[in-house]
């Protein structure tokens, strides 16, 4: 494993940290005061700042430093997390994460930007209320030794950190003259699971200076009653030093949350005197050589416990990721902070998504493949009782449980997507003078990755023009009697095996007049169309609607709107949208959960054979001649249970054939589409049931309206995936069909 | 007296007793149970507050089944990281057996 590839390790784990910072950040913003979330952001800087030091990004280094400063303050109750505060830390995060992006993809971030940042973040840690905010809030005193900013040593104003963090402030106050703390020390189980080892926080703890300790073995138990893998010491350390309580605290960084320290001066110079202290030599090479001998002689996992226990943040993941020879020589050596270890508890691993998706893929053929030796030996086994015929299914069956386990690697909470959204919306409420909340629900909902990489690009724009255009200003607002505060709000959802992401504003909504209007002059609709209020609002998404000089007359929507739908659609996707005028818009946003299978039912329509989604299917009924009737020149329902539905040939609607067929000679599928409301779609027959394999029809030709994807059947077949929903669209009369016209010479 | 010598086992702890081996050492105590026991630590390079917790339960389980738990030879590694840990004679130092 070369350098770079270690880096790139720590700029994956960047964007991790920088997810955590923002949530936490989001939650303290809503109030949440829980230390925890605190720490948890706090770690988060903490953690990129070590990371980017081992790899000398300086800038990184000085502003998470900075940040990380005053985050400090917070942690300590110094400074109290206001609405005020935050801005400035949402604010600082974003920078952080901006020069995350700068460090991993080469460029800068406009210093301007940085210094002024630096300089709040630096006024907040002196207990001075931000810029903006009406009264200052006096800090007590300005922040703990540990947090004072250094003083700059260049124009930028940044002082750069060395890695180990040995000089870290509060040293001209101790001066030579030495001091004795006392420390209580009490490791919890999580410490050690992390791979901590508590004898080596205590030997750093003896370099610090002339160290008598106190071992607490009371607690623990009898050997048939004990967990060898608990904690159940706890130390008393009386530490004669030069050194401040910030560098004795800096020894318990990485393993801070993981125990209960407190370091406290010694009365009147004197260490505790409770328990029997036992003087620590000051040399401890016996100790080191030990070390340093040991993982040679160990096994994979302790090797890469041994090398993470002197590793940094970033190292930790090498040695997770590393192989036995490279686990004994990571280059963990330099570091010097001890760090917690996840190789040992192992709970995750990072794997090349292309390697997934060669697996996927895989296994995918391996459906295709053992969906066509059934089929051959059902043909060949006209009774079919045949063992090999019953051994098949076995196979069936576990050949579905592989691929549903492969799915499920691939399946990923819509969260980080979702974080990103709230910076945009901050970003673009604070460009157009607006004050907006963005809401967000069901982040840890799961999708797949392709899905959620895709939905990224199509839900900021949609984000940036709800913000832009959907909620008024804080003065129109106020004159219709609302919150100054516009809230925009993102959820999401599983539902009948998809995933549903709406996005919902409480801002003016959709002028419908001039939307129809636009769609008349446009030659989208004709003049006497009859649309509901859901198909006018509906015309946004229509390709050639909307031009920039519209953006303002329909409150913004419009603009790209046919660009996200299509990008939506190229997922397997729909969106659509309602809104209610003076109350806002709701975007609803409906994915496949996965983009590799489908549990489908196989159908006949005019000789050609279709797969309708298993999930869009309520119930299959034979029409018989009484139910059905007839309504205005073409249309016909069919009675079901004592209400009509009506009746949809999908061989007519896909111009498969020229005339309607007869119902009662074929089968009906009651269908619920996701505009509300069922259907019956007409198919000639049903072959059955089964989970095919997508294949992407606008990868490998084009998008088909009304047809959602492709696959291979067990007889090596093609079949088409019927897209419901684009049926019944357009089965409800013509405001949908220029766009699929449109779409099929496209 | 030499009785006693005889009916003692002697167990020799491992060079590395890190995290990872405290369950093992645990195990290998459980064994051990219900004989006089010397430690043999002059092979130790390592030891890990875990693997001492396991040792100082093992101490305490022997006072409790009235047996002998004693620790013989040691290494100078081990005996540092007595010290460094803070272990007191009444546990896991070598006294006069």
């Amino acid at each position: 494993m070369d350098m770079n590839e270690i880096k790139e390790i720590f700029f994956q784990e960047c964007e991790e940290q920088l997810a955590e910072l923002e949530s936490g950040l989001l939650k303290l913003n809503d109030g949440d005061r829980d230390p925890e979330t605190v720490n948890a952001v706090f770690r988060a800087v903490h953690s990129i700042k070590g990371g980017a030091g081992a790899f000398g990004l300086d800038d990184l280094v000085s502003f998470a430093h900075v940040f990380e400063t005053t985050l400090d303050c917070v942690r300590s109750n110094k400074l109290e997390p206001t609405q005020d505060v935050l801005k400035v830390m949402l604010k600082s995060a974003d920078v952080l994460a901006d020069l995350v992006g700068a460090s991993r993809d080469g460029g800068s971030v406009e210093e301007g930007r940085t210094r002024t940042l630096v300089k709040e973040l630096e006024a907040l840690a002196n207990g001075e209320a931000p810029s903006g905010a009406e009264a200052a809030k006096p800090a007590p005193k300005a922040a703990a030794p540990k947090a004072e900013t250094p003083k700059p040593t260049d124009d930028s104003g940044f002082q750069p950190i060395p890695f180990t963090f040995d000089d870290f402030g509060g040293d001209e106050e101790q001066a030579a003259d030495q001091t004795t703390f006392e420390i209580t020390f009490k490791p919890r189980r999580e410490l050690y699971a992390k791979g901590n080892e508590a004898a080596l926080l205590l030997r750093d703890l003896s370099r610090l200076g002339e160290m008598s300790i106190a071992c607490d073995a009371d607690t623990v138990p009898a050997l048939d009653a004990m967990d060898p893998e608990a904690a159940y010491f706890s130390w008393k350390i009386a530490l004669k030093t030069d050194k401040s309580e910030a560098d004795i605290r800096a020894v318990f960084e990485f393993a801070e949350w993981d125990c209960d320290l407190d370091v406290k001066l010694a009365e009147d110079g004197r260490g505790d005197d409770e328990l029997p202290m036992i003087p620590v030599p000051f040399d401890l090479s016996a100790f080191d050589d030990a070390e340093e001998v040991a993982p040679a002689t160990i096994d994979d996992a302790s090797a890469a416990v041994a090398a993470a226990e002197t590793a940094s943040a970033v190292a930790k993941t090498v040695a997770a990721r590393a192989e036995k020879k490279e686990a004994a020589a990571a280059p963990a050596a330099q570091a010097a902070a001890p760090a917690a270890a996840n190789a040992a508890a192992g709970q995750t691993i990072r794997v090349d998504l292309d390697r997934v998706d060669r697996l996927i893929n895989l296994v995918g053929e391996l459906v295709i493949n053992q969906a066509m030796l059934s089929q051959s030996v059902i043909e060949n086994d006209n009774n079919g009782v045949s063992s090999i015929n019953m051994g098949l299914e076995e196979l069936q069956q576990l050949t579905r449980e592989i691929q549903d386990s492969v799915m499920a690697i691939r399946a990923q909470p819509v969260k980080p997507v979702f974080q990103r959204m709230s910076r945009i919306v901050r970003e673009v409420a604070d460009m157009v003078g607006k004050q907006i909340r963005l809401i967000t629900e069901g982040e840890n909902t799961e999708v797949d990755k392709t899905v959620i990489d895709k939905i990224a690009e199509p839900l900021t724009h949609m984000i940036r023009n709800a913000v832009d255009h959907g909620i008024e200003s804080p003065e129109k607002r106020e004159a219709a009697g609302k919150d100054p505060e516009g809230t925009i709000k993102l959820s999401a959802k599983h539902r009948s095996g998809r995933i549903l992401i709406e996005l919902q504003d409480d801002g003016g909504g959709i002028n419908r007049e001039r939307v129809k209007q636009k769609a008349i002059d446009n030659d989208l609709i004709s003049p006497d169309a009859n649309l509901s209020d859901e198909e006018i609002d509906n015309l946004i998404f229509a390709p050639g609607f909307s031009t920039a000089d519209q953006i303002s007359d329909i409150s913004g929507r419009g603009v790209g709107m046919d660009v996200v739908k299509r990008s939506i659609q190229a997922l397997g996707g729909r969106i659509s949208i309602s809104s209610r005028p003076g109350q806002g818009s709701v975007f609803t946003m409906s994915l496949p959960l996965t983009l590799a299978v489908l549990d489908g039912m196989v159908v006949t329509v005019a000789g050609q054979t279709l797969v309708v989604p298993l999930t869009a299917i309520v119930e299959t009924l034979q029409p018989e001649a009484s139910a059905i009737h007839s309504f205005g020149a073409n249309q016909r329902l069919i009675s079901i249970r004592n209400s009509f539905c009506p009746l949809v040939d999908v061989g007519r609607i896909l111009n498969f054939r020229a005339t309607q067929a007869n119902p009662v000679e074929g089968v009906a599928l009651l269908v619920e589409s996701e505009g509300g409301g069922q259907r019956a779609l007409m198919v000639d027959a049903i072959q059955g049931q089964r989970q095919v394999v997508i294949k992407s029809l606008e990868a490998n030709y084009t998008h088909v309206p009304g047809i959602a994807a492709a696959t291979i059947l067990g007889d090596g077949r093609v079949a088409l995936i019927l897209d419901v929903d684009a049926v019944v669209a357009a089965s409800r009369g013509q405001s949908l069909r220029p766009e699929m016209s449109l779409a099929a010479t496209g | 007296m030499a009785a006693k010598k005889a009916a003692r086992k002697e167990f020799q702890l491992a060079a590395v007793l890190d995290l990872n081996h405290a369950s093992v050492l645990h195990g290998e105590l459980m064994a051990l149970r219900g004989s006089d026991i010397v430690i043999d630590a002059t092979a130790v390079e390592r030891v890990g507050a875990q693997c001492a917790q396991v040792l100082v339960a093992g101490a305490k389980t022997w006072k409790a089944d009235n047996k002998a738990f004693a620790v013989g030879k040691a290494s100078d590694a081990y005996l540092t990281a007595m010290q460094l840990i803070g272990m007191n004679e009444d546990y896991l130092v070598p006294k006069e057996i």
